[in-house]
């Protein structure tokens, strides 16, 4: 489905509108189609599209939309059920007809009224579906269904095509015709004085963003139509550990703007974020008495960002914990913060509010910090040719200090000073400087950023059985998480979370249950989680004894292990070191017969992954350590990532063997 | 897969906060949910009530719950609610959304809030902090249920939410069912039932002892709940769902309001009958069809066969539940035109087709759920149909294994239409040992699905490997299966892409061998659903055995496990076994030249009653062979047999990780 971008509609149309010509014809399918029970082109698939079409008539306020869809498998039969979601009031959805065609010819006609359902609806505000079931659908049915969004004459609306769908297409086609004065080859855009954007700017442009197949493009012809046609369209990926896929995909989106170009539409916005930012974050006289408690004199620069930094983060942020709704605030008697001192006061606010809230801080502290709006690339990536400012979700703060630039993220709650979380590291935004607005890029992380030390002590038995403790050190986005995930639920359910983590980390038959956190509530310090582990760790065999040959999470597990080929770059989110080390007191008589050897396994430039085991008479010791530097990987690298893996995986599975001498075993 | 009956617990798809939530709401006003009120005495009570030691660990406490159902002369109900939660950590935010669930027969006639915060200040949800959700259901659904969700304001640690509604309820039930045990603790609960003079009323109680009731007023009963702690399943490992766990109270005011189980549950199967009399009366079409399909048939078996294979591969599964159509079926003729339909729909087509063969047959409903319908506790509530075929006396066929004898002494095989793959004269094992209620009017009665024994399912798989001295391992797997795990197989390749098969099965191969190669695997589907379908891949592993030191060790349990989840804490619910059944495994490893076996696993032999594990690793030559069979012989298990687990599924788990030492000659 599409989602409309709404102008203010401030004329009347200058033509009558004709009635719509609804054409609920269905194509007649070929013996080829008929016949078809599997697609050379999408081998394995359970359904493929035949035909798709959107036709956006933006003059007469409506859109047509229909499907061919060949069904391949017993899955692909789920494709009979269409569920179309509108916003009621300001769309509605028509004519819907619909068909099966059978694979020896017949037909069975959608006969049903289709259903109206509601989704959600909150005061004036009803986001509803329309649902309709197609007939005696079996495999090698053809579904072919028609329908229509018509929207009312105040709305206007842009299209937004969504080329590349869930399952392979041999034919799409789109066309879109847009308000006279945009249409294509109209003489001059910007004729039309009185549509408005949502800033009352006079709207003089149609502009549009496309990412299409190698070749394909959007064309135009004489009767001022935008026209899409597109074959062979491949299914939309579907792979673990992708990037945000909805940022590769093939679409179009159209835009009516002031702007009339993608420079301008950003600059212009760009302008209007600064004026935001400044009015908000403007150091005003609450702001400076706030500031003037919170620092001394004294302090240098980097102190007193750093004891503002910390004001700022014990405040609530609502976006960890809850939102105030609208009759909660009357029945406080606050208002939305539309100033930092407002989120001072309230000792609450959004995380953006408290970036701008710092913001403000710093600047009334004599610093020099500028406002940062980026992505957050658990999300999406950023793209400057589509024309939305909302990609750029978050807010941070650069700090410039000592000579040098510091990237800062008080709205990111637990994020220690000097850090950001990983969604905001490697990103694009639009930063203040002292130049002036400009594109920026936040810097990426690197693996000492993030690093995990799990070490265990452990008695040994001579049955297998095992008591002991572990600790586990964390740094950067492990921390940040769990500190996160405290601030959300108390400490008996972080304990049980973590308790289910340790459950896929330790080996089968042991119990390992968190005794206590400690720094977890203090983002600048490690934090620290402290592990009783007790149970049965070995296989006993006569006067053998084995073991795995490392007591925490091998990587036999992660899917590069086992998946040969890949579409999608992989996204590991932020580079990453784990240092794993157990030590073992054996039990009299015990030695080591068989230990994991010493090993180094590299991926050049990118990751290392080390062994080291060290015996000594009742006492062995076997550290692993993995660095990986790299966050993404492209598809033509992923046979080296794999091939590190695998050998790493492989490595993982080693053994250990203990056995009880003669002397002891008596 | 099934088809939820109305019911009166909380609908956990509501719990999530509603996305229009999240969208900037318009101004607020009190309106038509709420008035500007100061909570009410009852919540304020209710609210001074302190938290019990044993809730004090939970992320939040019902302190207050009522239920009062005013039933009218018609039988229609009008229920209010008044319930009082106070929030006791972060995570407890959530159990602060008070709901009410309605479908298009049911009407809220008024829903308000009050909290209590943490600062005793008091607050009252207005029109922005209410919101209806439909039902987000399944793929193939199509449900007119929706809940009103209130977002409680100041819903922080140590608020109380005070929440009070009141509802028509669906004019065509006559029961009411009322949830007892929740994931958090209740102080206090209270069910109040007023009835008109003169109507009679039944209870029942599902895993909780009766309770006596006042008679508040003529007719008027009150039964009240104390000191309810919360069923929390999230750390009990093999258990059954939360539903047939959880107490729950149930009393019927219509037809059924009649003494002793039995009467009670042939109230409620003369109702069911009644409402789905004629759905299945059959059309021409449908006749005509059915004829065609048994047509040549040598048997009653080759009958039921060819018709329910036939709706169980045409018959397309969408549910429709729209008011009183969550419990009642459309009509035959309707299904077969459309070729879709829900579980009531698919056992009504059935109906239909046996019909017009002369072949009788019944809706069962039942719950998908083990455990969830009690013979103890009759009412209607249960989420799935299924369906009873009338045996001829005559007939005594071996094929037909799930059979019950009913109380009348006339036999029925129990058949679910729905699950598109197990073939008629088996049943999946979630369903056996449930209970279900036979709707043949004045015959109705309450029964026992069968059990079935273990050669009813299973699989044999064999595999044949060579290991290189580098510790690489080739080889095949061969896998036959039959009953309920054929068909869980069958209904998976029914589901799944060709890519997803291929990626799920080298997830699951790849568990027990990492950075296994999947070089080919092959399905072998008869278009029979009651021949056993084969599975046959072959792998690479480029490092099977390990090197330790001079040693190589070789695991012979090469695939598959058998051992269910357990623990070591004390049990007081019930184990799910989840099914009966054989598995057989038999793999042979040739070892590489220059290696000798310098150690084996011991042979394990467990028999604990309800099942038993036995296997052997043995030494011929230059090849390992590999052999245990596991052989389950019920579905679930009482609390008290937890020691006899521990010890199956320990011996289990010490066989699987078992390796065998090769040293060099």
């Amino acid at each position: 489905m599409r989602t409309s971008v709404f102008l203010r509609y401030a004329f009347l149309l200058a033509f009558a509108c004709s009635p719509l010509l609804v054409c609920a014809q269905f194509q007649a399918p070929t013996q080829d189609e008929l016949k078809m029970t599997a697609d050379p082109k999408a081998p394995g698939a359970d359904a493929v599209y035949l035909y798709y079409e959107e036709i956006d008539n933006d003059p007469l306020h409506y859109q047509s939309i229909y499907a061919r869809i060949k069904v391949l498998t017993e899955k692909g039969k789920e494709l009979a059920t269409v569920e179309l979601p509108y916003v009621r009031g300001d769309w509605k959805i028509t004519d819907i007809s619909g068909r099966t065609v059978h694979p020896d010819g017949s037909i069975s006609t959608l006969t049903g009224k289709p259903e109206d359902l509601l989704s959600e609806k909150m005061g004036g505000l009803q986001v509803k579906r329309k649902v309709f079931t197609l007939p005696n659908v079996e495999v090698g049915s053809i579904l072919e269904y028609r329908y229509q969004i018509r929207y009312d004459d105040n709305h206007f609306s842009s299209p937004q095509w969504e080329v590349q769908k869930a399952y392979f297409v041999h034919k799409e086609h789109y066309s879109f015709l847009p308000f006279e004065a945009f249409m294509a080859g109209a003489a001059a855009h910007g004729s039309d004085l009185y549509l408005t954007d949502e800033r009352g700017r006079t709207v003089n442009t149609l502009i549009w963003w496309k990412l299409l197949p190698p070749g394909v493009d959007v064309k135009t012809d004489i009767a001022g139509h935008y026209i899409v046609d597109v074959t062979d369209v491949p299914a939309i990926p579907d792979e673990e550990w992708m990037p945000p896929i909805d940022s590769y995909l093939y679409r179009v989106l159209f835009y009516y703007k002031a702007a009339g170009n993608a420079g301008q539409f950003w600059l212009d916005e760009a302008k209007y974020w600064q004026k935001d930012v400044d009015h908000f974050a403007e150091p005003t006289k609450a702001i400076h008495a706030a500031v003037e408690t919170l620092i001394a004199p004294s302090d240098s620069d980097l102190d007193k960002a750093r004891k503002l930094y910390t004001a700022v983060q014990v405040l609530d942020n609502t976006d960890f914990s809850r939102t105030r709704s609208e009759s909660e605030m009357k029945e406080l008697k606050i208002k939305e913060a539309k100033r930092a001192e407002d989120t001072w006061s309230q000792k609450s606010g959004s995380s953006d509010d408290i970036a701008l809230l710092y913001l403000a801080m710093l600047r009334a502290a004599g610093l020099t910090a500028y406002a940062m709006k980026v992505v957050d690339r658990s999300q999406r990536e950023f793209d400057p040719g589509y024309l939305d400012f909302d990609q750029l979700s978050d807010t941070l703060v650069v700090l410039s200090a000592g000579g040098k630039e510091t990237l800062l993220d008080p709205g990111e709650k637990m994020c220690p000073f000097g850090t950001v979380s990983w969604k905001h590291a490697d990103v694009r935004g639009i930063r203040e400087s002292p130049q002036g607005l400009s594109m920026g890029q936040t810097p990426a992380q690197s693996y000492p950023d993030n690093t995990i030390e799990r070490t265990a002590n452990l008695t040994l038995d001579e049955h297998g059985g095992i008591t002991g403790s572990a600790t586990i050190v964390m740094v950067g986005q492990e921390a940040l998480t769990w500190r996160q995930t405290a601030l959300e639920n108390d400490m008996d359910e972080v304990k049980k979370r973590f308790d289910k983590e340790l459950e896929g980390l330790v080996p089968e038959g042991v119990d390992a249950h968190v005794n206590h956190f400690l720094g977890i509530d203090q983002p600048d310090v490690n934090l620290i989680v402290m592990i009783d582990i007790k149970g049965s760790l070995g296989t006993s065999m006569s006067r053998r004894l084995l073991l795995p040959g490392f007591f925490f999470d091998t990587r036999a597990q992660v899917p590069f292990v086992r998946q040969e080929k890949r579409l999608e770059a992989v996204d590991m989110h932020y580079p990453d070191r784990v240092t794993d080390q157990v030590n073992y007191d054996l039990p009299p008589g015990m030695t080591v017969e068989g230990a994991p050897a010493d090993n180094k396994i590299m991926w050049t430039g990118h990751a290392v992954y080390l062994v080291k085991s060290l015996s000594s008479p009742g006492r062995l010791s076997i550290a692993n350590s993995e660095a990986r530097g790299f966050d993404m990987a492209t598809p033509d690298q992923y046979q080296d990532l794999r091939g590190f893996y695998q050998k790493v995986a492989a490595a993982d599975q080693e053994q250990l063997v203990l056995t009880l001498t003669t002397a002891a075993s008596k | 897969m099934g088809v939820p009956v109305p019911f009166r617990l909380r609908a956990v798809w509501a719990l999530a906060v509603p996305s229009l939530f999240l969208a900037a709401p318009g101004p607020a006003a009190a309106g038509i949910f709420g008035h500007d009120s100061p909570p009410p005495q009852w919540g304020l009570d209710a609210a001074k009530t302190p938290v019990p030691g044993y809730a004090k660990d939970a992320r939040a406490v019902i302190l207050y719950d009522e239920y009062v159902d005013t039933v009218d002369d018609q039988g229609h109900a009008v229920e209010r609610r008044r319930w009082v939660t106070r929030i006791l950590a972060p995570q407890g935010r959530d159990d602060g959304f008070c709901t009410v669930s309605f479908d298009v027969d049911e009407k809220i006639n008024y829903f308000h809030e009050w909290t209590i915060g943490a600062d005793e200040k008091q607050f009252q949800a207005k029109d922005t902090d209410f919101a209806d959700v439909g039902d987000p259901g399944l793929p193939q659904m199509l449900s007119t249920e929706k809940v009103r969700v209130v977002r409680p304001p100041a819903a922080d640690p140590g608020a109380t939410i005070i929440c009070e509604s009141e509802e028509v309820t669906a004019p065509y039930l006559q029961e009411g069912i009322w949830g007892i045990q929740d994931d958090i603790p209740v102080v206090f609960r209270a069910v109040e039932v007023d009835l008109p003079p003169g109507r009679p009323y039944s209870v029942a109680w599902h895993r909780h002892d009766p309770v006596a009731p006042a008679e508040v007023a003529p007719n008027h009963w009150r039964w009240e709940i104390k000191d309810t702690h919360a069923l929390d399943l999230r750390d009990v490992r093999s258990s059954l769902d939360r539903e047939a766990l959880a107490a729950r109270m149930s009393v019927e005011w219509g037809d059924a309001a009649v003494a002793g189980d039995d009467k009670q549950w042939r109230a409620l199967g003369e109702w069911m009958t009644t409402l789905e009399a004629h759905r299945p009366d059959p059309t021409p079409d449908i006749a005509a069809k059915a004829q065609s399909l048994v047509t040549g048939a040598p048997d009653f078996y080759a009958k039921l066969k060819n018709i329910t294979e036939y709706i169980q591969k045409n018959i397309q599964y969408f549910i429709v539940l729209r008011g009183i159509g969550g419990l009642q079926a459309h009509f035959a003729g309707d299904i077969y035109r459309n070729g879709y339909g829900d579980c009531k729909d698919k056992t009504t087509l059935l109906i239909s087709m046996l019909q017009a063969v002369g072949i009788q047959a019944f809706y069962v409903p039942v719950d998908d759920r083990r455990g969830v319908v009690d013979p103890l506790a009759p009412s209607l509530f249960g989420n799935h149909m299924i369906t009873a075929i009338l045996i001829p006396p005559d007939v005594n066929d071996p094929r037909l294994m799930a059979v019950v004898k009913g109380g009348d002494g006339k036999r029925y095989l129990i058949f679910d239409p729905t699950n598109q793959r197990t073939p008629v004269g088996n049943l999946p094992s979630y369903e056996q040992g449930s209970y279900g209620l036979l709707a043949a009017g004045d015959a109705s009665q309450v029964f026992e699905l069968p059990v079935l024994p273990p050669d009813a399912n299973g699989m044999e798989r064999k595999g044949s490997f060579t290991l290189s001295a580098d510790g690489a391992l080739t080889g095949t797997v061969d896998t036959s299966r039959t009953g309920p795990e054929e068909a869980d197989l069958r209904n998976f390749l029914k589901d799944t892409s060709e890519t997803e098969r291929r990626a799920s099965l080298e997830k699951a191969v790849g568990r027990d061998l990492p950075g296994v190669v999947l070089d080919s695997f092959n399905v072998i589907e008869p278009a029979d659903l009651d021949k056993p379908l084969e599975l046959d891949y072959k792998v690479t592993v480029p490092q099977y055995a390990h090197t330790a030191g001079p040693l190589l060790l070789v695991r012979p349990r090469v695939v598959g496990d058998d051992a269910l989840p357990f623990d070591d804490k004390p049990r007081t619910l019930p184990i799910d076994l989840e099914a009966t059944g054989d598995w057989r495994d038999s793999f042979d490893i040739t070892l590489p030249a220059g290696y000798a076996v310098d150690g084996t696993p011991d042979p394990v032999s467990v028999d604990v009653g309800f099942a038993s594990y036995h296997s052997t690793v043995t030494a011929t030559g230059n090849v390992l062979h590999y052999e245990r069979e596991y052989v389950v012989k019920d579905v679930e298990i009482p609390p008290s047999k937890a020691a006899d687990f521990r010890n199956l599924e320990g011996s289990i788990l010490d066989d699987e990780k078992g390796a065998v030492v090769l040293k060099k000659d």
